[in-house]
């Protein structure tokens, strides 16, 4: 008898149980997440003792977003994102948070986050590569509709032929979106950098939806130690009547509450107030330069800040940027790097400092375009220094060889 | 109720502008009014810039007055004539993208279920017959199928109005308009069949020939949707400019229409039905409900 | 590394067809217990100060009091309502005109009776404002509405803002509830006794809205022979109206 009930059990390729009936969640977990203590977000983000762990990306964003107090997170599956938001509909399941569903497809989460920020509530998604391109059109419009939300971006090829491989190039059309978009290094920064992301871009003065992208596979697949604060603490919840605009909840003021106002062909709204308003979203991200030098300790990273030759990266290239640094160093070279940390607000003050001194300034990057160099270049004085290299793209491996032949033998192309 | 929005801070009151003092001394906010008494008292709509004997303005206008509970109550709407009636409305109204309207309000009312438990929250999409049945078709029945908690309303007017008459998949065939030069290849959508199909909870079909059934029929699909599930209202709201409609005709057009191949029709699900007895019987009871005959 | 002391000076206007956010040319908030000064930061009372000055010696000063100050939604704003009429009893010849929400007014706003984010310039043009205090409003509206002051007039803005204030304004109060806002009205106080004649003398509000349409009256202001030159900048077609469905 037993054993005809063992046949019967249906398992994923993953092993998981199939079933129709919900899994019962597990309940010390329950408790977990019934237990969970406000904190002030300097304690969590900064004095909390931490502990060791060697997680997956997707498993460092779940443990970010366990602590996030985060009231809804609305998933579509894709490579390679679809994990972490499995991962986030267990912490539902265990009650961490309040609301969760699969919707449509992109353009329908987006929007649906969209509804939800705009009701007061702390919101998630995640996306990757194609997925960010079919949302574009509602994620370019929250900056302006001033809706806080975490965006997760798990990089992958956009161009065809279609594949799933990790590459970078979506970034530079969300580049122009307004979102403040932070792009984490490793499985580490994939952890902080959403807990920073959601208490910055509801500061009051930002009012804005972040972005946290990562190279997909690289960070999200592979594991790497992760610093984690107790499972029992979690981030204060939204305050949604301090920030920038009315909440479209019927609670506040003013009743005719046309906040997304339409502008007409007529004279009863000027063009000019599209403009302020469209001036006062990037404003409002030049706010958030504040709170991300407090919790990011920085918008960059200076490693051998007085080397000649600089390396500046972001995501997985700084990984391999520190790798190439070591060797270098092994031979005998001084070689330095910065890691950009906040694409949006741009650090281009730290950059102008941080590169005064630098005699060569090399850009690896994970996409074809270059954008990064474009982006250091637009900012920085004598840009004959940069050498836009080396550049890695259609799922391609950076290999250390490949920066050391541009940061020390003088490739160029 | 929440009414504290339209409450003036002490000594401000004779400092609002007219519309807003006659809003706060003689509207719905004040007390409930009945649709036959439109004309006499405030209405939450102000001024707006639709054209001249429109009949989806007087849709709006008694879909407004028939609100069960106006003081919580949020329009989500998309691009089209309605939304410039809309953003001059006494309730909160989101403008968005194009057709996301039933995803930004699947997002919204759950947000509200979140932050309102005790409190019901009545999310009602208002949109055109593009932005429902042609660019957000996927998201209307998505909310649909998922059962959202939110009316669909949609003010069918059989074309793009608002950018210049164009056909749209509500149009019926064989019309000639801005891109079917000659002529309407398919037939008019079938929306009540798919909302019937997608399980919506209650579904109407209605002409504004009569303001009394306009009221009762947004009033259960608002109810409906608060308890029980989406409900969907298909409203032949005509464009008479695009369909070159004398003003004056109008109603007579509407009569037409709703005689030939629009006649009232309302569909009830099981639940829907049985919570609707319900309320008929207690009508008087509930709270904040406008009277409607 | 900081950008405070930044070169961007933040005056009043017109500055032009589309003057930067002050905050991207470098100018930061800021924090407890200070303000901004024309894009400085110096201390909440000489930031308090600068502006009471304004208040008192500019022409047709105003007070535009946003939906956050106008509708008693909640204990903590309509405590606010006593305070700020103490501020307006300070300032003679003030006028009071609300901004009581945000939507596009159509067909047209009347500018005696209301300001509107959506092109406040015409209600600071059509009543020669060149002073005025913006509180309560929310943020986002708020800094909209001050760069289109600074673009096309000579308005001297102040922000009294219950949140992180405002770069986009001459004069910002961050923080500022009931507290702050008797501060304010006692820092008017100050200023006068410390030599400061106001432009105008008497007492009393001037009245707006549906009292000014009843011909209510509300003040005993004996007002200066004045000729206001107020920057044309941009004052052109918007004000008498295009056609309604031109393309």
């Amino acid at each position: 008898m037993a054993e005809t009930l063992e046949e019967d059990v249906k398992t994923n390729p993953q092993g998981d149980v199939i079933s129709a009936a919900p899994t019962p969640p597990k309940v010390e977990t329950e408790k977990g997440a019934a237990a969970q203590r406000v904190v002030d977000p300097d304690y969590l983000i900064l004095q909390a003792p931490r502990e060791k762990t060697f997680i997956t990306g997707s498993e460092a964003a779940k443990e970010a977003i366990r602590r996030s107090n985060v009231d809804i997170a609305i998933s579509y599956p894709i490579t390679p994102q679809s994990e972490t938001m499995q991962q986030v509909g267990y912490l539902y399941a265990e009650g961490y948070l309040k609301d969760y569903y699969r919707a449509e497809e992109e353009y329908g989460v987006m929007s649906a986050i969209a509804g939800a920020s705009r009701s007061g509530v702390r919101c998630l998604t995640a996306t990757a590569g194609p997925g960010l391109m079919r949302g574009i059109e509602a994620i370019a419009s929250w900056p302006g509709a001033r809706t806080p939300a975490m965006l997760l971006v798990m990089c992958r090829v956009i161009n065809t032929p279609l594949a799933i491989q990790p590459d970078n190039i979506e970034l530079s059309y969300l580049l122009n979106t307004g979102l403040i978009v932070l792009h984490a290094e490793n499985q580490q920064d994939f952890y902080d950098y959403p807990i920073i992301g959601y208490m910055v871009g509801e500061k009051p003065e930002v009012t804005l939806p972040v972005a946290v992208a990562v190279d997909g596979f690289f960070v999200t697949h592979a594991r790497g130690w992760v610093r984690l604060p107790s499972a029992d603490i979690k981030l204060p919840p939204r305050a949604c009547y301090h920030e920038a605009v009315p909440m479209m909840d019927n609670e506040n003021p003013p009743i005719r509450i046309s906040r997304d106002a339409p502008i007409q062909k007529s004279n009863f709204i000027s063009y000019q107030m599209h403009a302020s308003w469209q001036q006062e979203t990037w404003a409002a991200a030049e706010r958030s330069r504040k709170w991300l030098k407090r919790w990011l300790g920085g918008l960059v990273e200076v490693v051998n800040p007085t080397a000649k030759t600089m390396i500046v990266a972001s995501g997985a290239a700084v990984s391999q940027s520190r790798e190439a640094v070591r060797q270098a160093t092994e031979q005998g070279s001084d070689i330095g790097l910065i890691k950009v940390k906040s694409l949006r607000p741009f650090p281009h003050q730290e950059l102008i400092e941080a590169l005064d001194h630098a005699e060569k300034i090399v850009i690896p990057e994970f996409n074809y375009p270059g954008w990064l160099a474009k982006e250091v270049k637009n900012v920085i004085p004598r840009t004959e220094r940069v050498i836009s290299g080396p550049r890695v793209f259609g799922g391609m491996s950076m290999p250390t060889e490949l920066l050391l032949e541009y940061v020390l033998e003088g490739k160029k192309h | 109720m929440s009414l504290a929005t339209v409450r003036v801070s002490p000594g401000f009151e004779q400092y609002l502008p007219q519309e807003y003092y006659d809003l706060v001394k003689d509207s719905q906010f004040v007390s409930p009014r009945k649709v036959s008494e439109m004309g006499s008292f405030k209405e939450l709509i102000e001024e707006h810039p639709m054209c001249a004997g429109c009949a989806m303005t007087l849709f709006i206008r008694t879909m407004y007055v028939a609100l069960p509970s106006p003081e919580n109550t949020v329009f989500v709407g998309t691009a089209g004539c309605g939304r410039l009636v809309l953003s001059q409305g006494a309730v909160p109204f989101i403008y968005g993208n194009y057709g996301d309207t039933n995803a930004v309000a699947s997002g919204l009312k759950r947000g509200l279920g979140i932050r309102f438990a005790d409190k019901p929250k009545d999310v009602i999409v208002a949109a055109g017959d593009g932005g429902l049945a042609d660019i957000g078709f996927s998201m209307v029945m998505h909310s649909w199928f998922r059962k959202e908690k939110f009316t669909t309303v949609m003010l069918d007017n059989e074309v793009y109005g608002n950018t210049g008459g164009q056909e749209s998949g509500m149009t019926q065939k064989g019309m000639v308009l801005k891109m079917a030069p000659n002529g309407k290849k398919f037939e008019k959508m079938d929306m009540i069949g798919l909302a019937k199909t997608a399980g919506v909870a209650y579904i109407a079909r209605v002409v504004p020939t009569n303001p009394n059934r306009v009221a009762a029929t947004i009033q259960k699909a608002v109810l409906i949707a608060r308890e029980i599930g989406p409900t969907f209202v298909q409203a032949y709201t005509s464009c008479n400019i695009e369909y070159a409609i004398p003003t004056p005709k109008v109603m007579d057009d509407a009569r037409e229409v709703e005689n030939a191949r629009y006649q009232f029709t309302e569909y009830f699900s099981d639940d829907a039905k049985e919570y609707w007895d319900n309320i008929v019987v207690e009508k008087r009871k509930i709270k904040g409900s406008a009277t409607v005959e | 590394m900081s950008l405070k002391g930044s070169a961007y000076a933040v005056l009043p206007g017109p500055e032009g067809l589309l003057p930067p956010s002050a905050s991207v040319m470098g100018v930061v908030l800021p924090e407890e217990g200070e303000g901004l000064l024309e894009g400085r930061i110096v201390s909440e009372d000489e930031s308090m100060e600068a502006a009471a000055i304004a208040l008192l010696t500019r022409k047709n000063p105003t007070l535009f009091p946003g939906p956050l100050m106008i509708w008693g939604w909640t204990e903590h704003t309509r405590e606010k309502s006593s305070p700020f009429f103490e501020i307006a009893h300070e300032i003679p010849g003030v006028r009071i005109i609300p901004m009581p929400d945000y939507r596009p007014i159509y067909p047209k706003i009347d500018p005696e009776a209301v300001i509107n984010p959506c092109h406040p310039n015409l209600t600071i043009w059509h009543n020669k404002i060149e002073a005025c205090i913006l509180v309560g409003l929310h943020c986002h509206f708020a800094n909209v509405t001050l760069k289109m002051i600074r673009a096309g007039t000579n308005c001297y803005t102040i922000a009294l803002c219950a949140e992180a204030g405002h770069e986009d304004a001459m004069a910002s109060v961050p923080n500022v509830g009931a507290e702050k806002l008797y501060k304010f009205a006692e820092a008017l106080r100050r200023v006068k006794r410390n030599g400061v004649k106001p432009l105008y003398q008497g007492h009393g509000i001037i009245p707006s809205g549906w009292a000014q349409q009843a011909h209510l009256t509300g003040a005993d202001i004996e007002r200066p022979q004045e000729e206001v030159h107020v920057g044309h900048g941009l004052s052109h077609e918007l004000e008498r109206g295009l056609d309604e469905n031109e393309e």
